[in-house]
Formats: structure tokens, C-alpha cells, sequence
């Protein structure tokens, strides 16, 4: 397990996935509020005063968890935040299937006839959950800002003699 | 490394990212006036006002009564294709997403026409979203039928399908 953590080309590729992932599901639901709290009402969950709190804040956290897994700063607390975002949306989906609600999911899109809530979707949560848990204890670092800022602080010491 | 330092790092950075993600939305909500900053028109559970008399709610048996009168036009806020696949009889169509490119449809009711609008049901919106839109539009006398098409479905009230 040790060794697949530290791979540091299946960090990287993990990265980029969920990275891409993360980006691609915050943009409309960021630029569209709105949308997006009906998404979240149509779960049936939470009032709509908490469905606008969520959808004002919600993609703006999985914006910069995509932005941090890409560029690989601050990997480890992007991985703690979608690792809470997705056990949540899991639950959510979960509880939709359970309760026969012919929604969207609202995940990637706010168009009501894609992404209907289903078994595959709670699949789908599933894997980047565990995708996300690997990233939170992952070591490895290639093409990542925080390489980057390691090596520059590493030279800054040998030359100051620190 | 051990787990309390690579939780507390993780900790430590995700409470970071979330304190800017939640700076930025309430940024951007803040200047497009959308999400919680939001005007009171759009936001669906906005109470009544003393000018503007608020949609009211009805239940199913009210809903029949106004479709037996014959005098109340029903507002179907679904999707074109879920219109399309079953409807309250004589509902016009007018999907909450295209509401600006459509609303021409209402142009021929007069503003104190009785509109009702509806969506599936309990799980959706868009009955009230709708219904604000058209109390804003200037309509005054606009009802929201909440249980919607499953409920009146379930009656066997008078459907029909068809294409628009």
C-alpha cells in the first residue's frame, strides 16, 4: 500500500482525474446559483434557506479542490474537502434512490432531463471517494507546486547555510 | 509521515481552501446578485408582501375546482419532453429554464387571469419559482397547485399528451 501511495505516477494521474473532475462539476454550478439550489431542493434534504447557503459556497470549495489537486498545492486539504464533499453527495443520491425520486443529480449539469440519480451514480461517488482517501494519504509529489516550492526552499537553505 | 501530523495538515489546508471557496462565492454571488444575495422576486420562498398580493398555495381538490370552472389556465413549468409525455388537460407549456424565450405565450392572457402553475410535484421547484416570475411579470392572480402532476395523475384527473 506504502508503494501506491508514494507512486508518483499514479498521484499524478489520480490528481489529474480528480482535478478535471472537480472543475468540470463546479463551473455551471457556480456561474448558476439558482439552478443549483433547486438541484439541492429536489433532494428534499434541507430547507431552501440551506440550499442557497450550499449553492453559494459549495462550487466555489470544489473549484479550488479541482485547481489544488491540478497543480498540486495544498493536495492534502483539497483531499480532506472532497473526501467530506463526497461522502455527503453520497449519502444525498443514496437517499434519493431509496426514496424513488426521479431527479437529475445536479452534479455535473443543471439540465433536469441528464445525470438521473441511480445505483451508477452512487457508484460513480463511491470511486472518487476512494480516490479521494488515497489522495489525502498519498506522498507522492511529481509536477506539483509543492515539489516546486520544497526544491526553491531547499536551495534558498543550502545557500544561506541554514 | 505519521496520521495526526498528515491529518492535521490536511485539516489545516482544507479549512484554507474552504474559508476562500466560501470568500469567493459570496464575491461573485455578491456582484451578480445571485445565490444568497439573490432579489426577493427570484427567491423562492419569499413571503408575502403588503403591495403584492404572494401566489397562494392550493391543494389538489382546489386545483380540480378551478379546472372545472373552466376559467383557470394552467402553467406547466416541466420540461418540454416531460409535457410532452402527459399533461393536465389544456395546460400551456412554459419550462422554468426558457422562461425568458417563451413567456410570449402569456401575452394573450389579460393580468388578472387565473393562472395556475405546477411542476411533478413535492420534489420540484419550479411551480414556485414560476409563479414568482409571473406575480413579477405583473399577473395577479396566480396560484401554485405544489403537489403538482403526480398528484393530479394519481387522481386520474383529466390528462392528455401531445407534442406543443
Amino acid at each position: 500500500m506504502k508503494k501506491l501511495l508514494s507512486n508518483e505516477y499514479l498521484v499524478l494521474m489520480v490528481r489529474i482525474i480528480l482535478g478535471c473532475v472537480f472543475i468540470v462539476a463546479s463551473i455551471e454550478k457556480a456561474a448558476n446559483p439558482a439552478s443549483f439550489v433547486q438541484s439541492i431542493g429536489n433532494y428534499r434534504l434541507v430547507s431552501f434557506d440551506v440550499a442557497t447557503v450550499m449553492a453559494t459556497v459549495l462550487p466555489w470549495i470544489e473549484l479550488l479542490c479541482g485547481l489544488a489537486f491540478l497543480f498540486g498545492l495544498f493536495t492534502r486539504g483539497g483531499a480532506f474537502l472532497s473526501f467530506i464533499m463526497l461522502i455527503v453527495f453520497t449519502a444525498a443520491v443514496t437517499s434519493a434512490v431509496l426514496q424513488g425520486l426521479d431527479i437529475s443529480c445536479g452534479c455535473f449539469t443543471q439540465d433536469p432531463t441528464v445525470g438521473k440519480v441511480g445505483w451508477m451514480k452512487v457508484g460513480e461517488n463511491v470511486l472518487l471517494t476512494g480516490a479521494s482517501v488515497f489522495l489525502l494519504f498519498s506522498t507522492g509529489i511529481r509536477l506539483s507546486l509543492e515539489r516546486y516550492f520544497r526544491t526553491r526552499n531547499a536551495a534558498v537553505d543550502t545557500r544561506t547555510g541554514g | 509521515m505519521g496520521i495526526s501530523i498528515t491529518f492535521r495538515q490536511a485539516l489545516r489546508e482544507g479549512l484554507f481552501i474552504a474559508a476562500v471557496g466560501c470568500a469567493l462565492g459570496l464575491m461573485y454571488t455578491g456582484v451578480t446578485g445571485q445565490g444568497m444575495f439573490a432579489s426577493r422576486e427570484s427567491s423562492a420562498d419569499r413571503k408575502s408582501d403588503a403591495d403584492e398580493p404572494a401566489p397562494e398555495f392550493v391543494e389538489y381538490n382546489d386545483a380540480l375546482e378551478f379546472y372545472r370552472s373552466g376559467k383557470a389556465v394552467f402553467v406547466d413549468a416541466r420540461h418540454a419532453f416531460d409535457y410532452e409525455l402527459g399533461h393536465i388537460s389544456g395546460a400551456i407549456n412554459l419550462p422554468l429554464k426558457e422562461y425568458d424565450e417563451k413567456k410570449g405565450v402569456l401575452a394573450s392572457f389579460p393580468k388578472d387571469a387565473l393562472l395556475v402553475t405546477y411542476c411533478d410535484g413535492q420534489e420540484c421547484n419550479s411551480s414556485v419559482e414560476m409563479a414568482l416570475k409571473l406575480s413579477a411579470e405583473g399577473f395577479s392572480n396566480v396560484k401554485i397547485f405544489f403537489d403538482g402532476w403526480r398528484e393530479w395523475e394519481s387522481h386520474h384527473a383529466s390528462t392528455e399528451k401531445s407534442s406543443q
